[in-house]
């Protein structure tokens, strides 16, 4: 089980930088200050991760993207860019499966009721296609029942949706 | 990320080098709308040595499109690697932008 992300309230200070703690079960905590530029360097520590553990380029890069862009909507949908807000990411990476966790301070939302930005009157539509980006990419995708909260999982076993894995490593 | 920006009859070539991720899509946003803004509309992003795209980005090349779109003109995208092709696919924005095997061909009748 991942740990429990969403913290009632507010903390009482944001952190500058992504602060990391680590559990037993192999799960890494980090608070991100709401700032997209915050992303980047959690990723990279993902994906070293991915790295180490030999996972192929096409599961690095659907990790990569599932990964940005559901922090991005954290912050930007869902703390709404406020810095005051802080975003909570849990990931755990085995030999077998990648899972992450992220959880804003937002208001929520129903990602069933996000418009499909597949069908042609929302394809000119410049935003909208992290939700669907994150279902595509990853093999589950489930959200707490208020929408603050999402869990992805990537399974080694399963290829990246219309790849045969290469075999190449990240 | 390395945006380069260069005009080649009336065209301008937009060569997007590395990681269209979250963090670089500001300088993407900056390169490409400024293009656009000083009046390119014939636009060609070379993606052949992309290697990410986030929606972030790709809300980046739509805005351009529109923008250039609302002019006449167009903003055609060259030489995805598979992956970006995959995402491409996957968002069906190749139903949206044009999408060529390299430059030389998206600028044929341009």
């Amino acid at each position: 089980m991942p740990p429990s992300l969403p913290k009632e309230g507010r903390g009482p200070s944001v952190p500058s930088r992504p602060t990391e703690t680590h559990d037993a079960a192999g799960w890494i905590e980090e608070v991100l200050p709401t700032r997209l530029t915050a992303i980047r360097e959690s990723e990279r520590r993902v994906l070293a991760r991915l790295a180490a553990l030999g996972y192929g380029e096409d599961h690095c890069f659907a990790v990569r993207l599932a990964f940005e862009e559901a922090l991005i909507n954290a912050m930007k949908h869902g703390n709404r860019m406020d810095p005051s807000r802080q975003v909570r990411l849990a990931y755990r990476v085995s030999p077998e499966r990648v899972e992450i966790c992220v959880a804003d301070e937002g208001a929520g939302f129903r990602p069933d009721c996000v418009p499909d930005p597949t069908v042609d009157e929302n394809l000119q539509r410049p935003c909208g296609r992290g939700v669907m980006l994150m279902r595509s990419y990853m093999d589950e995708v489930i959200y707490s029942a208020n929408g603050t909260e999402v869990h992805m999982v990537k399974y080694r076993a399963n290829p990246v949706r219309g790849f045969p894995e290469s075999g190449r490593r990240c | 990320m390395k945006v380069r920006v260069r005009q080649e009859g009336a065209c301008t070539i937009v060569s997007i080098q590395g990681s269209a991720d979250v963090g670089a899509s500001p300088a993407l946003r900056d390169a490409l709308l400024r293009a656009v803004d000083a009046g390119a509309t014939r636009i060609v992003c070379d993606l052949s040595k992309t290697d990410f795209i986030c929606s972030d980005a790709l809300g980046v090349l739509i805005t351009a499109y529109l923008k250039a779109h609302g002019r006449g003109g167009f903003v055609r995208l060259a030489n995805p690697q598979k992956r970006l092709r995959k995402l491409l696919e996957t968002t069906r924005l190749d139903h949206l932008f044009d999408v060529f095997p390299d430059v030389a061909c998206a600028l044929k009748d341009a």
